[in-house]
């Protein structure tokens, strides 16, 4: 009996240590985070979507807090409904919304990470599981996985260049999963392509979206109208 | 050579003279203003069929309903019905005449038949390019004034493929150029049945059971239509889609210009052959 109470003790400890490790992660995450107030940066972006062909694309993005985001360029873009740019250093800043706790530990480009999960305390919360892989070394958000009510799952992996100090990823690649593309033939007036063998039904397919950022203006009070005015076509 | 100039001259003449030639500019205006103001009250609801799959992951940024894919909307719609404006014109063009009895005259004049079918058919190609530049006016300049200029999102069975807008006035060039080859097609069909046959109606029915019929096997996957079908001109009709994919299939362009390029030339054979021996009995 008492050997089973002093092992009851030793996983509680060992829960709350995780607890507060991921709280301290958290902080100094934080600290980085409140450094920014806002940034513009030029953006080239790369797209990987599952039945759609673009090319490459350049652009201009701004961020001011606490949720204003913007990507400035011309022309036809995609960009997942739960936008990790606009949403995670918010996210993590309202830290009442959320309870924390490591998971596990797994090493993301030789780097030991924390792996945290966000789990958010109300209710009504879009938020449904947030997993972070969080550098022990150096607190940035190497990967992320954010699963919300409305938009499913993405996942993140970050690479930082010379913005550490501001948790600034200079490449962000998003993955995405996605049913495959089909229009009707009829309506595609496509006489000459034969269709698949394949069965139509609910095939998800992987796709990724790259964007790396360089040449980042930070704290230069980006004015309001920035993400109002209307793009370019 | 003047004799031909003033054979083509008074065709020419002949084509414009007549109600129903401008029957096809009036169609061609009026589908074009119809489905532009569909697609300026409901265009996004329209375009929300295509893209729902898309819609449910992304967040899709920029000006989708813009004057270039208005226009690729109108020309893969109308690339079907125009054939039926082209043959309205060219199917009567030798039957209309042997018809009224109209071609004993002509018959009369100096120029060889050859010279004489060689002028129908010219004038028929140029009604064809006028219906084009009519629908390239109306499709493409009127659209991008109305909906603004935009990257075109080409829509094919299993991919969408996003063109950027400075990369698209050429493709549009070559667009048109493929349909009027297409047309030049359908306008030889046209004349040649015309040599055939001695009223006006039969050529221009005609024509269209032939475009319907090969459209309906182009349209079905079945094994046994596999081999007829990169013979029919009608599947390579639209392979001025070609254009905007990415890559471009350029072989394939090449063969379905040069599958169409041969019809004409056989079909202009065929009218000249037949014509020089035909007997006028009306």
């Amino acid at each position: 009996m008492k050997k089973i109470l002093l092992l009851l003790l030793c996983l509680g400890c060992l829960n709350l240590k995780a607890d507060d490790n991921a709280k301290k992660l958290i902080r100094e995450l934080n600290k980085k985070f409140t450094l920014l107030n806002d940034y513009s940066a030029d953006l080239y972006m790369k797209f990987n979507i599952p039945g759609v062909k673009m090319n490459n694309m350049r652009g201009k993005v701004f961020f001011k807090k606490p949720n204003k985001f913007r990507i400035r360029t011309k022309g036809i873009f995609f960009l997942p409904k739960q936008n990790p740019m606009q949403n995670i250093s918010n996210m993590f800043l309202d830290t009442t919304a959320y309870t924390t706790v490591i998971s596990g530990y797994e090493m993301i480009d030789n780097r030991n990470c924390a792996v945290i999960n966000m789990i958010p305390l109300k209710s009504d919360n879009e938020l449904i599981l947030g997993k972070f892989w969080v550098d022990i070394a150096n607190p940035l958000i190497l990967k992320t996985q954010i699963t919300t009510k409305n938009n499913g799952t993405i996942e993140t992996r970050n690479f930082f260049g010379d913005m550490i100090q501001y948790a600034l990823p200079s490449k962000i690649i998003i993955e995405v999963e996605m049913n495959k593309m089909k229009v009707p033939k009829m309506m595609a007036m496509d006489l000459k392509k034969k269709s698949t063998d394949k069965p139509a039904g609910n095939q998800k397919e992987k796709g990724s979206i790259e964007l790396n950022f360089s040449s980042f203006k930070i704290n230069t009070k980006i004015p309001d109208q920035v993400f109002t005015e209307k793009d370019e076509q | 050579m003047k004799s031909f100039i003033a054979i083509l001259n008074n065709e020419l003449y002949k084509t414009m003279k007549r109600p129903r030639t401008y029957i096809g500019f009036g169609v061609i205006i009026f589908i074009c203003a119809m489905l532009q103001a569909a697609f300026y009250h409901d265009g996004k609801e329209i375009l929300s069929f295509v893209t729902q799959q898309l819609d449910m992951v992304f967040n899709v940024q920029g000006n989708i309903l813009n004057g270039n894919l208005i226009c690729f909307i109108l020309l893969q719609t109308l690339i079907v019905q125009m054939p039926l404006l082209v043959a309205l014109v060219t199917g009567d063009s030798v039957s209309g005449e042997t018809a009224s009895g109209t071609i004993r005259f002509l018959l009369t004049t100096p120029a060889s038949r050859t010279k004489i079918i060689l002028a129908k058919w010219l004038s028929g190609l140029f009604y064809t390019l006028v219906l084009l530049i009519l629908l390239g006016i109306m499709a493409l300049v009127v659209s991008r004034l109305i909906f603004g200029v935009g990257d075109l999102m080409a829509v094919n069975s299993d991919t969408l493929t996003i063109i950027r807008s400075d990369d698209l006035t050429w493709r549009w060039g070559y667009a048109f150029l493929i349909a009027f080859l297409s047309l030049g097609v359908v306008a030889s069909l046209a004349q040649t049945l015309s040599c055939f046959i001695d009223n006006s109606i039969t050529p221009i029915v005609s024509v269209m059971a032939i475009i319907i019929i090969f459209t309906i096997i182009g349209m079905f996957d079945l094994p046994s239509f596999d081999l007829i079908k990169p013979f029919l001109f009608t599947t390579h009709m639209i392979s001025w889609k070609s254009l905007f994919e990415d890559p471009i299939p350029v072989k394939e362009i090449y063969f379905s210009c040069a599958v169409l390029l041969a019809h004409i030339i056989l079909l202009l054979s065929i009218s000249i052959y037949y014509f020089k021996r035909k007997d006028i009995l009306t």
